[in-house]
């Protein structure tokens, strides 16, 4: 049975669609990122989980159970964390374990201080004195001292220093590794990339993609970058159909590579190059791709991920270097 | 819900202090310094005549033409500052769950912890009922403190007292469940309390102008100071069942239907 499951999940405000159609899996111990840059459902989604929204239609269970009808004992068991934390001003996290422990009816003081420490939180400063960061920190600490089997986070990172992240990294993969579900909402890749098994895309409210990482990986196109003799060699090549022209300079192209290096390697020895390098699967362009977004030419050209570019991608026709 | 009643007393223990204080002051103030203020007031009527209607509206009955010392105490609780610092709080408290928790967004921390909207909203009830119940009982000690220096025939009885108190209470139970409901449709704080202050102005007004508008009696049914006269509950001294009734009877409804509306209102924060 799956822990976290949605079917045809959708939810209007009037006219206007938040979500529409979204059908989740997720499983135990999975780690699950839930990908999509601002304003493409996630927090919508993840709000009908929590039992704050009502879903226009559709359902939404978490351990079996519906997270609107039943939604304070689907709590018992999930741990939360919205983006934007906002807590009363004078809480503080000690005050906080005793009324969140009265209310989950255990003892979660233990816990708290040791994740507190964890986390480098002074336990008896008020919100009111905290940064965002320090607010972040009492949120993540209340929603993990109770062990939830499940672990929702919106955006959990936004205000966290690098250190803290992979502090928060850690958590989560102990809590995992203890069979309990991650479910990682978040509009950065490399986070999703670096911390979850599988991932959802969504887009305008809809999931464009459900994979594991390891199978996007797979479908993520890779740049390679041919240093041809001459820049005429260069314009007079003709690209083959496994890779795509992302850009020419002088004597150089970039190819985006969406076959195997194999063939490429081998068309290459056939070419006029005196350099070839190949890069690692970009899940960056991939997610780009989805959203019909390019990647910015300055990065294109200068950074590392600039290998990547996303001209002509997906579907565009191919040209050769002359044509272009 | 121990950890949620745990919550509101961290929030509302020193206004509710304040509150209660400063009304047992103004009671007590009131109470003394009354008789002195109204001992004239006969002279006051026939030099500002209108005078007399405002009085009128305030006692929910007409004084007549002379004014007895327990008939000036009645006065005392239908004071503006008086009924403006139940109202004060009541607004305030009222306005707490959901509205300003939606507004501030602290509400996503509270719904994150598995306690059912139900209870999160029996809990908040218990603290007002609670923190309105103190606010009255250290105000009414207040009177009864200061009218302990007053000549005995100027006092009301005991009996007289308590039924005020009730019919107080009852008002307080009406203005707080309509409160709620207004809170409970809301997701600010301001417009909440805005709106609440206008049905309380306007209720104020229909009492008042009742007095001398007709148009204004046939529907001064829907203000509940209507059901508010401690002029005749001390004159009659008997317990005022329709009046008190009626309040308790808006109250029920409104806060069980501020209470549905809660329960199945999607919680928007961003």
């Amino acid at each position: 049975m799956s822990v976290i499951c949605t079917e045809n999940l959708c939810k209007s405000y009037g006219s206007r669609r938040g979500v529409g159609d979204v059908s989740l899996s997720v499983e135990a111990g999975e780690m699950f990122g839930f990908l999509g840059p601002n304003g493409a459902g996630k927090s919508t989604t993840i709000r009908m989980l929590m039992g704050f929204l009502k879903a226009s239609s559709g359902t939404a269970t978490i351990l079996g159970r519906d997270c609107w009808a039943a939604s304070d004992l689907v709590k018992e068991h999930v741990g939360y964390v919205a983006g934007d934390v906002r807590l009363y001003s004078w809480l503080t996290a000690r005050k906080a374990f005793q009324i969140v422990g009265e209310i989950r009816r255990t003892d979660v003081a233990e816990a708290g201080l040791k994740l507190a420490e964890r986390f480098q939180l002074e336990v008896d400063l008020p919100v009111r004195k905290m940064s965002r960061g320090n607010r972040q920190k009492v949120a993540l600490v209340l929603a993990l001292a109770h062990r939830p089997r499940v672990m929702i986070l919106d955006e959990p990172t936004s205000g966290l220093d690098p250190l803290m992240q992979d502090t928060l990294t850690e958590c989560l993969r102990e809590l995992a590794a203890n069979g309990s579900t991650v479910f990682f909402s978040s509009h950065t890749l490399s986070e999703v990339d670096a911390l979850c098994d599988r991932v959802a895309i969504v887009r305008d409210g809809q999931i464009v993609a459900d994979e594991h990482l390891s199978t996007m990986k797979h479908q993520a196109p890779r740049s390679a970058v041919l240093t041809f003799r001459s820049e005429q060699a260069a314009k007079a090549v003709v690209v083959p159909d496994f890779v795509r022209l992302a850009s020419a300079n002088a004597e150089t192209l970039v190819l985006e590579l969406v076959g195997s290096a194999v063939e490429l390697t081998k068309w290459a020895a056939t070419q006029a190059i005196t350099d070839i390098a190949i890069g690692q699967p970009n899940l960056e362009t991939l997610f780009r791709g989805y959203y019909n977004v390019p990647m910015p030419t300055a990065q294109r050209l200068d950074s590392d991920e600039a290998d990547f570019g996303l001209s002509g991608y997906p579907g565009t026709e191919l040209k050769s270097v002359e044509q272009l | 819900m121990k950890g949620v009643l745990r919550k509101i007393f961290h929030e509302v223990r020193w206004p509710v202090l304040f509150f209660s204080v400063g009304l047992a002051i103004i009671m007590a103030l009131l109470t003394a310094l009354l008789p002195k203020v109204l001992g004239d007031i006969d002279k006051v009527f026939e030099k500002l005549p209108f005078i007399k209607p405002i009085i009128t509206a305030l006692l929910g009955m007409d004084p007549g033409d002379g004014f007895t010392a327990q008939m000036m105490q009645a006065f005392l609780w239908v004071h503006p500052t008086v009924l403006s610092i139940i109202w004060a709080h009541e607004l305030m408290y009222c306005s707490r769950m959901p509205a300003a928790e939606v507004d501030r967004g602290s509400i996503d921390f509270l719904l994150g912890l598995p306690i059912s909207r139900w209870r999160l909203y029996l809990a908040e009830t218990i603290g007002w009922l609670i923190s309105g119940a103190t606010i009255i009982c250290v105000g009414v000690s207040g009177h009864l403190i200061a009218s302990s220096m007053l000549q005995p025939q100027m006092r009301p009885g005991a009996f007289a007292i308590f039924c005020v108190v009730a019919n107080l209470f009852a008002v307080y139970l009406a203005v707080g469940g309509i409160s709620f409901l207004v809170s409970a449709s809301s997701d600010r704080r301001g417009r909440a309390i805005g709106i609440m202050f206008a049905i309380l102005l306007v209720s104020f007004l229909l009492n008042f102008l009742a007095q001398f508008w007709q148009p204004a009696k046939q529907v001064s049914f829907l203000s509940v100071m209507e059901y508010y006269r401690p002029a005749a509950v001390i004159q009659s001294g008997s317990f005022p069942w329709f009046d008190v009734g009626t309040l308790c009877g808006i109250a029920f409804v409104a806060w069980l239907s501020a209470g549905i509306v809660f329960r199945r209102r999607s919680i928007c924060t961003v």
